[in-house]
């Protein structure tokens, strides 16, 4: 398990994407002990308000308890495990199971009990019967839940990825939230193969989405079948943070996938100035630019198209695809809709870029049920050595967005939590997380030589 | 928009004329005839929906899902254009070789509206889809739909397409239903 991720070949063992053990040894080390997202609070903004999730394979209920507060605990009852809840949300006093009746409040507390006086002679604690709780912490709304209580705050553990998500999630206005309910669907490959893609994967989309690209047309049509050429170090860069969260950016390219752009556009026209204004302009940058994202271990979005995904694993070989969109709070009503019909459309389950993906998804999980093709590893080198610490930048930041800068970072920090035999081990790695990152230099040479360029002109 | 109300039921021969229809138009969808489809079967003003519906207790009273909701489809005439040239453009990898999808159309309950040449018709289906080797998935549901006469024939004007899983159990869905 010390071996899976090599950092300095920028190589994977195939294992990853098929052993059991290895996936066992994911559920523990790493979704035990990760900030895992759960919801946004804008579908709990009342007492008694619930959704139901999951956290890995584990159901799981969150509520805005009666004292305001939000609340998330494990959906199985404390007497014979059967669920409390089996609605996908709505709005309660109670969670009520269906074996024997128990009765649990909106903070998983146990408060009745059939036939508590004559059949448990009231000898039943129940104060110690309550559901087990989970830590939930929210981070300008969005709601994430950690089975381990010695892991750092949500906060910290987005760490520099907080810097960069506050660039939509603040944005200029009054930040933004999700749509739901969330569609559904069943994929058959591994939970990190659309983690990875989503992190850093700007190579496939000229390639695997072709047909929508060529469709499209627009901004990102330039792309389909990789033959214009683009000055790529120049169009966009990829980023990697301490705990594996990570994003490639296109420039400019946020609106890029909607057809029917014209309040959306209007919209990002009159705010990017604002961005300004509030965050400076390296985020105003990145606000009218298109990510691929992934926050660790299983949260991906893109912004700009506006999907949001969470990729629940059932098993080493399928996951549960759940889709929500992301729309800025003070977009009008009409915009709104335009981004989340646009949003469904490109990468919904009926998505026409969407539909690209998945397939290569599971051919890149199922091609290592061969004993002797699971020998070998993947490759992720492409623009190793072109990254570096940048002056406006957190993180590490690759040469362009067409790179596997964010994969290896993704992958570091993956072997990071698989090695490691609690949070204080990972703590002590702070310092150096980024020394498999050597060329300390790179942006430094390299915005020089740009200066040295503009001068001469 | 898609609350035609439904009058009495159509007689022996009209609902026979438009069974033959829904027939033809799986037919059209099997052999990937879609810009047959598009072009002969489909009317202009069509809206092409399948809504997202969560599991809710029957106490909730929230209202049911609008075309301004989450859907999974929510198309007009020249979205659902552009996804038949998306599958024409020869560079949709995961079709080549293709998929056979079989259409088993079911349950065809026809009924006149307010108008003369519009009806409202409701369907029951079971698709098939089988890739590779051993790949399969199928999808059952329900279709309600406001189908017009036009000509000899008849196209679409409305459709809700309402799968009956939550979860939907398939990579993608850029089949048509």
């Amino acid at each position: 398990m010390d071996k899976l991720v090599d950092t300095k070949e920028s190589t994977q063992s195939k294992k990853v994407f098929w052993d059991q053990e290895v996936y066992d040894q994911e559920i523990k080390n790493i979704f035990g002990r990760s900030w895992l997202f759960l919801t946004h609070e804008c579908m709990l903004e009342k007492k008694g308000d619930f959704i139901t999730t999951k956290m890995a394979e584990d159901s799981v209920i969150v509520t805005r308890h009666t004292d305001g507060s939000l609340k998330a605990f494990v959906n199985s009852c404390t007497h014979r495990g059967n669920s409390v809840c089996t609605a996908d949300s709505g709005n309660t006093k109670s969670f009520v199971c269906n074996y024997h009746g128990w009765v649990f409040g909106t903070d998983g507390k146990l408060v009745d009990v059939p036939l508590r006086e004559k059949c448990y002679h009231d000898e039943l604690d129940r104060d110690s019967l309550g559901l087990k709780t989970i830590r939930v912490e929210s981070y300008r709304g969005f709601v994430f839940g950690c089975f381990d209580e010695t892991a750092p705050s949500l906060e910290d553990f987005l760490g520099d990825w907080g810097w960069y998500l506050d660039t939509w999630m603040v944005g200029a206005g009054e930040g933004a939230e999700l749509v739901g309910p969330p569609m559904k669907s069943i994929l058959k490959c591994n939970w990190k193969v659309p983690t990875e893609n989503f992190v850093g994967d700007g190579y496939h989309v000229g390639w695997t989405h072709a047909s929508a690209l060529n469709v499209l047309g627009g901004e990102l049509g330039g792309l389909a079948g990789n033959q214009a050429e683009m000055p790529f170090d120049e169009l966009g860069i990829q980023v990697t943070t301490r705990h594996g969260h990570g994003f490639g950016v296109i420039d400019n390219a946020a609106i890029g996938i909607h057809a029917k752009r014209d309040e959306y556009a209007k919209y990002m026209e009159d705010t990017i100035p604002k961005v300004a204004e509030k965050l400076g302009e390296p985020r105003a940058k990145l606000f009218n630019g298109h990510w691929n994202c992934t926050t660790f271990p299983n949260c991906s979005f893109l912004y700009g198209t506006n999907i949001f995904k969470v990729w629940h694993p059932r098993g080493p070989h399928e996951i549960e695809v759940w889709s929500w969109v992301i729309v800025h709070k003070d977009l009008s009503d009409e915009g709104k809709r335009e981004v989340v019909k646009q949003a469904a459309r490109s990468f919904g389950t009926a998505g026409t870029l969407e539909s690209d993906d998945g397939d290569n998804m599971v051919q890149s999980t199922h091609s290592n049920r061969g004993t002797y093709t699971r020998e070998g590893t993947m490759n992720s080198t492409m623009g190793q050595g072109y990254e570096g610490e940048h002056p406006d930048y957190p993180g590490i930041v690759g040469s362009s967005f067409i790179g596997e800068t964010s994969y290896r970072g993704f992958y570091r920090f993956y072997q990071e939590m698989m090695s490691a035999d609690s949070w204080d081990e990972i703590r002590a790695n702070d310092e150096h997380w980024a020394d498999c990152f050597p060329n300390k230099d790179y942006w430094k040479d390299r915005l020089a030589a740009k200066a040295a360029q503009a001068e001469g002109e | 928009m898609h609350n035609t109300e439904a009058k009495e039921r159509v007689s022996a021969q009209l609902h026979y004329e438009l069974s033959q229809h829904y027939y033809q138009e799986a037919t059209l969808l099997q052999d990937a005839e879609f810009s047959t489809w598009i072009e002969t079967f489909v009317a202009k003003d069509l809206h092409y929906w399948m809504p997202v519906t969560e599991r809710r207790y029957a106490k909730d009273k929230r209202p049911e899902p609008t075309p301004y909701d989450m859907a999974i489809y929510n198309d007009d005439y020249d979205e659902v254009k552009d996804r038949v040239a998306r599958l024409l453009t020869g560079a949709v990898w995961m079709e080549d070789p293709r998929s056979t999808v079989r259409y088993l159309i079911t349950n065809i309950e026809a009924f006149h509206t307010d108008k003369d040449d519009e009806f409202v018709v409701r369907s029951n289906f079971a698709v098939y889809r089988h890739r590779g080797q051993l790949e399969h998935s199928e999808h059952v549901g329900c279709r309600q739909d406001l189908i017009r006469k036009v000509g000899d024939g008849f196209q679409l004007a409305r459709r809700k397409v309402s799968l009956d899983a939550r979860v939907t159990e398939d990579k993608n869905l850029y089949i048509f239903f």
